[in-house]
């Protein structure tokens, strides 16, 4: 290990990893850090080293690094997921690494700055408790949901789908933190983050899909996970809020407290989200009675003048042939 | 503000696990996990009114359940300790003081160590008996009210819970709720009355709660 100065000046050990130089420590994974790194190419990256230490047993730290060695593969061939790039490990054991793609800075983007860089994650976008538009919430779902339903078929749960667990990338949402995730029936010690577990606990197609839907309406509504079903206070009559209210169906349905009502898995989830945005743009049915209503008159006006004219003809028709 | 916004329930969430983690020998791990979710927002906010620091809250917060944990069958069998409230009040009380005495303790170590001869803190910024009586019977209302909503916002029907909060929490007319929701003025009256009525029940269930811990 090298020593590197932390922003607090101390010196702080910076574990070593082939072909790639740790800048600075840039947060803290489940059981792990996360790095700040830079390739002999000159690509950033983000490495997350998991500590051996921090595991009472070895056995969660071997589960750990298996379900990375199986993740690695797949996640690359979803968009909705984060890209692994490379696993490997301490030769003495004291700990595993993961290289992954790098999120955009939450202020630069894709441009990075390593001194300044921090990294754009749904958490940092929610931070100002703002609601975003219907929109731009299912650009977020969709590849999320669609994420979830490919792991789903491999046999995988992810345990921790949450806003600091989806970061952008050349701002497009992904999902990350395969540290939690595991293959579906098996026990995990780990616990997720409450708020996003469904009542029933996790580890199912559905805990997903629930903490998923969760996430859905922090960004909708502008409101915290504890706060549901609340609806924002301030809905106006607006198309926007209008809007919400469709979505707010949506959501209710992704984190209904029986498991069975809810979608019955991600697919379902990410038709649905589909289907409202391109039924958004479809005329509603109160716009296509409005645009029948607006012909109807044309045609009736259009015959009562037809009538008139033809009457008056008549008339003047019958005056020059009555004499 | 609401007890909810000014007391974060994830804010908290270390101080229940840690609280747990040292009720692990006790029975019923859900009931006292059930306790501690009725009752920490009151005793932190009952602290943290007498002047303590935040930590300084949520330490009386872990010791007052540890002391109902501890005493709980003494509670049960000793009628001159009077009602589980006032039971709670006076636990919750002493737990306070000690704080305070801790923080005088330190005070004074530390006015000795630099030769100082500062006089201890005012004690009398603890209410006294008849306002305090006042101030938990108020805070006790309030969060048991809290609770209970918390408690009935994830059994009910999610439609209904809305149509609850926009006419009788945020006090919306009826028409606008129905509008909003695309529902009908008569399922937003329904709505309020079963859910009125399943707080009712849940506040009664929660102010007898400590009549079943083990």
């Amino acid at each position: 290990m090298t020593a590197s100065d932390n922003p607090a000046g101390q010196p702080e050990f910076v574990p070593k990893v082939a072909d790639h130089q740790l800048l600075r420590r840039i947060g803290a994974g489940s059981g792990g850090q996360v790095w700040l790194a830079r390739t002999t190419l000159g690509t950033y990256r983000a490495v997350k080293i998991i500590y051996r230490r921090s595991f009472a047993l070895h056995k969660p730290f071997e589960d750990e690094l298996h379900g990375l060695v199986k993740f690695e593969p797949l996640s690359r061939q979803h968009d909705g997921l984060v890209d692994v790039l490379q696993v490997g490990g301490d030769p003495t054991g004291d700990f595993f690494y993961c290289v992954m793609e790098l999120a955009d800075d939450v202020a630069t983007g894709p441009h990075i700055n390593p001194d300044r860089y921090q990294p754009r994650t749904l958490a940092c976008d929610l931070s100002t408790r703002r609601r975003r538009p219907v929109g731009e919430c299912i650009r977020v779902g969709v590849p999320i949901a669609s994420a979830l339903g490919f792991l789903h078929r491999q046999g995988l749960i992810h345990r921790d789908v949450k806003p600091a667990n989806i970061i952008f990338i050349n701002g497009f949402p992904k999902l990350v933190d395969a540290g939690l995730v595991t293959e579906m029936f098996k026990p995990s010690s780990h616990v997720g983050t409450e708020g996003y577990i469904p009542p029933e606990g996790q580890g199912t197609v559905r805990s997903d899909i629930y903490a998923l839907g969760k996430v859905l309406y922090e960004i909708s509504t502008g409101k915290d996970r504890f706060d549901y079903p609340e609806l924002p206070a301030d809905l106006r009559p607006t198309i926007e809020d209008q809007d919400l209210i469709r979505f707010n169906k949506i959501i209710l349905r992704a984190c209904r407290t029986n498991p069975r009502l809810r979608f019955r898995d991600a697919e379902e989830l990410t038709s649905a989200l589909l289907a409202f945005e391109f039924g958004k743009h479809a005329p509603s049915r109160e716009q296509k009675i409005k645009t029948l209503d607006h012909w109807l008159r044309i045609a009736g006006i259009t015959v009562a003048l037809s009538v008139i004219s033809y009457m008056v003809w008549h008339i003047v028709w019958l005056l020059r042939h009555s004499g | 503000m609401s007890y909810k916004m000014s007391f974060p329930a994830e804010d908290f969430i270390p101080t229940r696990y840690s609280l747990l983690s040292r009720l692990k020998n006790w029975d019923d791990q859900d009931s006292w996990k059930d306790f501690f979710d009725t009752y920490w927002r009151l005793i932190y906010a009952i602290a943290l009114k007498s002047g303590l620091t935040d930590t300084e809250a949520q330490e009386v917060v872990q010791e007052t359940i540890i002391s109902v944990a501890k005493n709980i069958q003494k509670f049960r069998h000793d009628p001159s300790l009077g009602s589980f409230k006032g039971w709670l009040r006076n636990l919750t009380r002493w737990r306070i003081l000690d704080q305070i005495r801790k923080r005088t303790d330190l005070q004074l170590g530390a006015g000795n160590l630099a030769g100082k001869t500062d006089p201890p803190p005012d004690l009398a910024s603890i209410p006294s008996t008849s306002e305090e009586e006042s101030v938990w019977e108020n805070e006790w209302r309030v969060n048991l009210m809290a609770v209970a909503l918390e408690n009935i916002r994830k059994q009910v029907k999610e439609e209904y819970y809305q149509m609850f909060d926009l006419y009788v929490l945020k006090q919306w007319p009826v028409a606008k709720v129905a509008h909003t929701l695309g529902t009908n003025a008569a399922r937003v009256y329904l709505a309020k009355f079963r859910v009125s009525a399943l707080i009712k029940k849940e506040i009664h269930r929660l102010e007898n709660q400590g009549n079943h811990l083990s």
